[in-house]
């Protein structure tokens, strides 16, 4: 199999976004290509690493009084 | 409501605040990410709420109501900043020459000591940084699919553009990103030399 086609579809491999024939075929050429697999796998990290970045924000009390005022004064029961 | 009546608007407000405001923490976390100031976002949110409670009517029973609300979010801080978010040039369709720059560029550490710098270093700093500096469509698109965990087809939805489009500005902002981390790795002291290559047949399926 072609490493370069598997290494330009990476990131839509790690995303989950190609068809599942594509994906099969990707999956099952990272279990003997030791050329590929390194830089999937430094990507997954990656992409880990930047879901683990996300900032648990909640919205203020204040903010939530602020949208309840102003939905009533739109008209909500 | 099983039978065929149209919803009262006393039924409407209660669905409002039954499925629409359990998503304000979303919101609020996805405004913070685009205008990276607390006073906005909160501007941003209530705003989004009144625009979201104007049309929901036009929202359908059982779609996604959270990415119904980031969407109008979207719009909304699109409408403020207009001016700086056509300004970016987003370089076009070229998402896999992005794949194959990142690939190439993170080559030294892929190939040596890729879980070196993920387990030993708390990248979370530098990413948050680096996120905030990404120019705003990218940043977006990032945010979406990366942070929120939204499919190409989901954040295209949100941000009013085609597929094509949020892959390649959510290729070029994860090269970008990959590329400060790279950065910040370095100046760390990984100096991301071709080391010895690990075998790593076993844990391919993790992949």
């Amino acid at each position: 199999m072609d490493c370069e086609e598997n290494i330009r579809q990476l990131w839509d491999y790690l995303d989950g976004e190609l068809t599942e024939q594509r994906m099969n075929e990707i999956r099952g050429h990272l279990k003997s290509c030791r050329g590929c697999f390194p830089h999937f796998d430094f990507e997954k990290e990656f992409l880990e690493a930047i879901a683990k970045s996300r900032v648990e924000h909640i919205a203020p009390e204040d903010l939530r009084r602020k949208v309840m005022a102003k939905l009533r004064t739109a008209g909500m029961a | 409501v099983a039978d065929d009546r149209p919803e009262t608007k006393l039924e409407q407000d209660a669905r409002f605040e039954r499925e629409a405001l359990p998503w304000m923490d979303d919101v609020y976390r996805f405004a913070r990410s685009m205008t990276h100031d607390e006073a906005d976002a909160d501007d941003l949110v209530q705003e989004t709420y009144l625009r979201a409670y104007r049309a929901w009517h036009t929202f359908e029973p059982g779609s996604d109501c959270r990415r119904w609300l980031f969407t109008i979010c979207r719009n909304v801080f699109l409408r403020t900043r207009e001016r700086e978010a056509r300004q970016v040039d987003t370089g076009g369709d070229d998402a896999v020459l992005e794949t194959m720059a990142a690939v190439r560029e993170a080559s030294p550490f892929a190939t040596s000591n890729a879980e070196a710098i993920f387990s030993r270093m708390d990248l979370v700093p530098a990413i948050r940084k680096a996120l905030e500096e990404l120019p705003e469509v990218f940043r977006t698109a990032v945010v979406l699919v990366d942070v929120e965990g939204q499919s190409y087809d989901e954040a295209a939805a949100v941000l009013g553009v085609p597929i094509g489009t949020v892959r390649s500005r959510l290729f070029r902002g994860r090269r970008i990103l990959q590329r400060s981390l790279i950065e910040f790795a370095r100046d760390a002291g990984f100096a991301g030399a071709a080391g010895k290559e690990a075998d790593r047949e076993g844990d391919a399926h993790g992949l």
